[in-house]
């Protein structure tokens, strides 16, 4: 009997890649631009480690040291917020073949490997060979490569077990709100450090930002990318014990994730207990709409608003997009530029940032606006082939469309009140309350506007896996690239309003609400009505397109 | 009959091609009003992809489906108010409980609060599905889930009713269940059209038969026209050509 080798799970993942390609020339192209979107990246990650070489030696560690633990953080959080996983190897289709959990572990860790952001992370970093051969010869050249390649399994390490135990909490419905709090908790921790980060930078000199570039380089989120320094300056069992921290938090992190692929396996199986325990209270209809939300009409457009409410907090695969979203996308922004924008004020001294600050608040919260909206651009992919009740009944396009906004506005205007009154906190300023939430409301409708449409052009389906961040096969580049595309095209037609805020100056805090308000919801009701008469010529092909091959 | 009334669902030279493969290559087909109607099929045949196309999933590539004279793909909304349908391997909003589903049905499909809360609640009992409360229908067994999604297309009391595989998965109490229900909707003056691969149920049920395969109507009549004086599986096995095992095959079993 053939033994089941690291070699089988790439092969596999090799194959399922390559079938899911097969006669696909929409799905090919995808691919293809998702992978120049990683040469790019990749391309410019080389670039900057390649130019500190021209730099003296404290520029090229400290390169080296944060360039390589923004490079772990990065594909730490970034795949719970913005990429999501590859989960071509999906864990619970492995639940019933004799496997140890080790051999698993490994096996997918294999497959991980093998995709176009590890092949583009190892290539930014491969500039770093650049200073290190040029100031220590092919000794260091020879040590940094083995200390790329571990950071790469580092990193790839670290993003597998975090949204793996992430999906694990966020399945239960146990510690689902535990694992919103910590995602919360850990965001607002940022806020503190930026501080500490900003004013460190701009108060300390060189010599104290290279001593904590030092420690740095000895915890395992530099250790990999300084291995090739130490070599070069001389230090070889430096340079070895860092390769041992980067095996022992490797190490680490693959043990952690075996505990959380255990749940994974079995999660597929029982879904979880019934519901059964409190009675319901009132007729079918009382029932469907939520109390927390009142005054929704009992018409099919009252329904959809009701229904989406629900499922924004019901579904895994939304729930997870709706806290890490909302955390770290639309709260951290705002705390780091916040907090940023006061320390410069104390700074620079007042008089010129104390007038560019709330541009720049503005502008933050415009983005801020525009990528809370993001959510809705795979809004039928969430719902996957449930939308052919929608099709049975004949739901017109633009009534879908509309309900849909408002059902996600009626869970995320809330929290962007809440981004504006931070805001306004953190820079001591009772104005910006007002006039923050005035850019944001715009933003958001334009982001609206323009991912209702690219929900109805451009949906995908997603993979009826237990982790919420799964994504499917070879497309999360591509797909986040048009994301980018469209935050940008809704920070574009929200732009008028930091016109008006700027001609208005001081009379702008008392005007934003209603003039951002109404701008906002004007943007979001012709993006549903144009995108609901698109909708109602191509429903079925939508349904097509969300419906996840089998 | 009166003979000025439309059949419940027409088809004309309904074609649906995947890539290379022709999955329906031209299907004529009339299912008088009145009819209970069974789509016999073996896996494959196109039984899926021609009801997708009837009830407005799936858009044909050539021909027309009317559903009592209104043409599905022209005038969408007149047909699919006289229509219900339960298609397979479709997801139902399943993180709704069974009374939150039926309630959104009836409400997407324009009928009244109280009438829908009357019926929901009537078709609940009747299909024993009371008992689960909250329960979210993700959570339902499989028979279940066929029993929420029948009392969903059931709701809007349509004229004809399309069923794919509505038997599958069902154990024998829900399936009588069923059974007795679409007799009495039938009796009632509905139309039924239901596909599926057990003979007997379809030879128990139906009045009216046809045997697709390959994505054409091999056989098409009432009951007796298409079996003749002998059992509808010799029939089907005959028309869809299958093979016997000479009992060579498989000796390590």
């Amino acid at each position: 009997m053939a033994v089941v080798t690291l070699g089988t799970f790439v092969r596999l993942k090799l194959r399922l890649l390559g079938n899911g390609l097969r006669g696909r020339p929409a799905r090919v192209w995808l691919f293809v631009a998702g992978g120049l979107f990683a040469l790019y990246l990749a391309g410019v990650g080389f670039l900057l480690f390649a130019v500190s070489g021209v730099g003296d030696p404290q520029v090229r560690l400290l390169v080296a040291s944060y360039g390589g633990a923004a490079l772990v953080l990065g594909s730490t959080l970034l795949p719970l917020v913005w990429f999501g996983i590859d989960d071509t190897l999906d864990p619970a289709r492995f639940a019933l073949l004799p496997l140890g959990r080790w051999r698993l572990v490994l096996g997918l860790f294999a497959a991980a490997l093998l995709s176009v952001p590890s092949a583009a992370l190892l290539l930014a970093t491969t500039g770093l060979l650049v200073p290190v051969g040029r100031h220590g010869g092919a000794g260091a050249v020879a040590a940094q490569l083995v200390g790329l390649l571990a950071g790469l399994l580092l990193c790839v390490a670290a993003g597998r077990a975090v949204t793996s135990a992430f999906a694990t909490m966020l399945r239960s419905r146990r510690v689902r709100d535990l694992a919103g709090v910590l995602l919360a908790a850990l965001a607002a921790l940022l806020g503190p450090a930026q501080l500490a980060i900003i004013s460190a930078t701009q108060n300390a000199d060189l010599d104290q930002l290279t001593t904590a570039a030092r420690v740095v380089g000895w915890t395992p989120l530099g250790a990999p990318y300084t291995i090739g320094i130490e070599v070069a300056e001389g230090r070889p069992v430096a340079a070895l014990a860092k390769l041992a921290i980067t095996g022992a938090a490797i190490a680490g992190l693959l043990w952690w994730w075996t505990r959380s692929l255990e749940s994974a396996m079995v999660g597929a199986a029982t879904a979880g207990p019934a519901r059964a325990d409190r009675p319901a209270r009132g007729g079918p209809v009382s029932q469907l709409f939520p109390r927390l939300v009142p005054g929704l009409p009992a018409t099919g457009f009252g329904a959809i608003v009701a229904r989406e409410v629900r499922y924004w907090w019901r579904d895994a695969k939304r729930r997870a997009n709706v806290i890490s979203i909302t955390v770290v996308g639309v709260l951290v922004p705002v705390i780091v530029t916040a907090g940023g924008g006061r320390i410069t004020l104390d700074f620079d001294g007042e008089g010129f940032v104390a007038s560019a600050s709330p541009t720049m608040i503005n502008v933050t919260v415009l983005f801020v606006g525009a990528f809370a909206a993001a959510m809705l651009a795979n809004q039928f992919g969430f719902d996957g082939s449930s939308y052919a009740a929608h099709l049975i009944a004949g739901v017109p396009g633009g009534r879908e469309l509309r309900a849909r906004a408002i059902g996600h506005a009626i869970l995320i205007v809330p929290v962007l009140v809440l981004v504006s009154v931070v805001a306004a906190a953190m820079l001591a300023d009772p104005a910006v309350a007002p006039a923050a939430a005035g850019v944001v409301f715009a933003g958001y409708g334009a982001g609206v506007a323009v991912n209702t449409f690219v929900s109805v052009l451009a949906a995908y389906p997603l993979p009826e896996t237990a982790n919420p961040f799964a994504t499917a096969t070879g497309s999360g580049l591509a797909k986040s690239l048009l994301a980018l595309v469209a935050m940008v095209a809704a920070s574009i037609i929200a732009a008028p309003v930091l016109a008006i805020a700027a001609a208005l100056g001081d009379a702008w805090p008392w005007l934003a609400v209603p003039i951002g308000a109404a701008y906002g919801a004007g943007a979001a009701a012709l993006g549903c009505y144009l995108a609901g008469d698109v909708l109602d010529r191509r429903a079925p092909e939508l349904l097509a397109a969300v419906t996840p091959s089998r | 009959m009166n003979d000025s009334q439309p059949p419940a669902l027409a088809l004309r030279g309904l074609t649906k091609r995947f890539d290379a493969k022709v999955a329906v290559a031209g299907i004529d087909l009339v299912v008088p009003a009145g009819s209970f109607f069974g789509l016999l099929g073996p896996n494959g045949a196109g039984k899926t992809t021609t009801l997708s196309m009837v009830v407005g999933l799936l858009r044909p590539d050539a021909g027309t489906a009317w559903v009592l004279g209104h043409d599905v793909w022209s005038d969408p909304a007149e047909a699919k108010r006289r229509l219900g349908a339960l298609p397979d391997g479709v997801r139902l909003f399943d993180r709704l409980s069974g009374p939150e589903l039926l309630a959104y049905t009836g409400l997407l499909r324009g009928m009244d609060p109280a009438t829908i809360d009357q019926r929901a609640t009537e078709l609940l009992d009747v299909l024993a599905l009371r008992d689960a409360g909250r329960t979210l229908v993700i959570d339902y067994s499989a028979g279940m889930k066929k029993k929420i999604g029948l009392a969903c297309a059931l709701l809007h009391a349509p004229r004809l009713l399309v069923l794919d595989e509505p038997f599958e998965a069902v154990d024998p109490v829900s399936a009588a269940l069923i059974r007795d229900i679409l007799s009495r909707y039938v009796a009632g003056g509905g139309t039924v059209i239901f596909s599926s691969h057990v003979m007997e149920v379809v030879e128990r049920l139906c009045s009216h038969v046809a045997i697709l395969d390959q994505g054409t109507i091999k056989a098409v009549g009432t009951l007796d026209e298409v079996r003749g004086s002998r059992s509808l599986e010799e029939v089907f096995v005959e028309v869809v050509g299958g093979r016997t095992a000479t009992g060579e095959e498989l000796s390590w079993l």
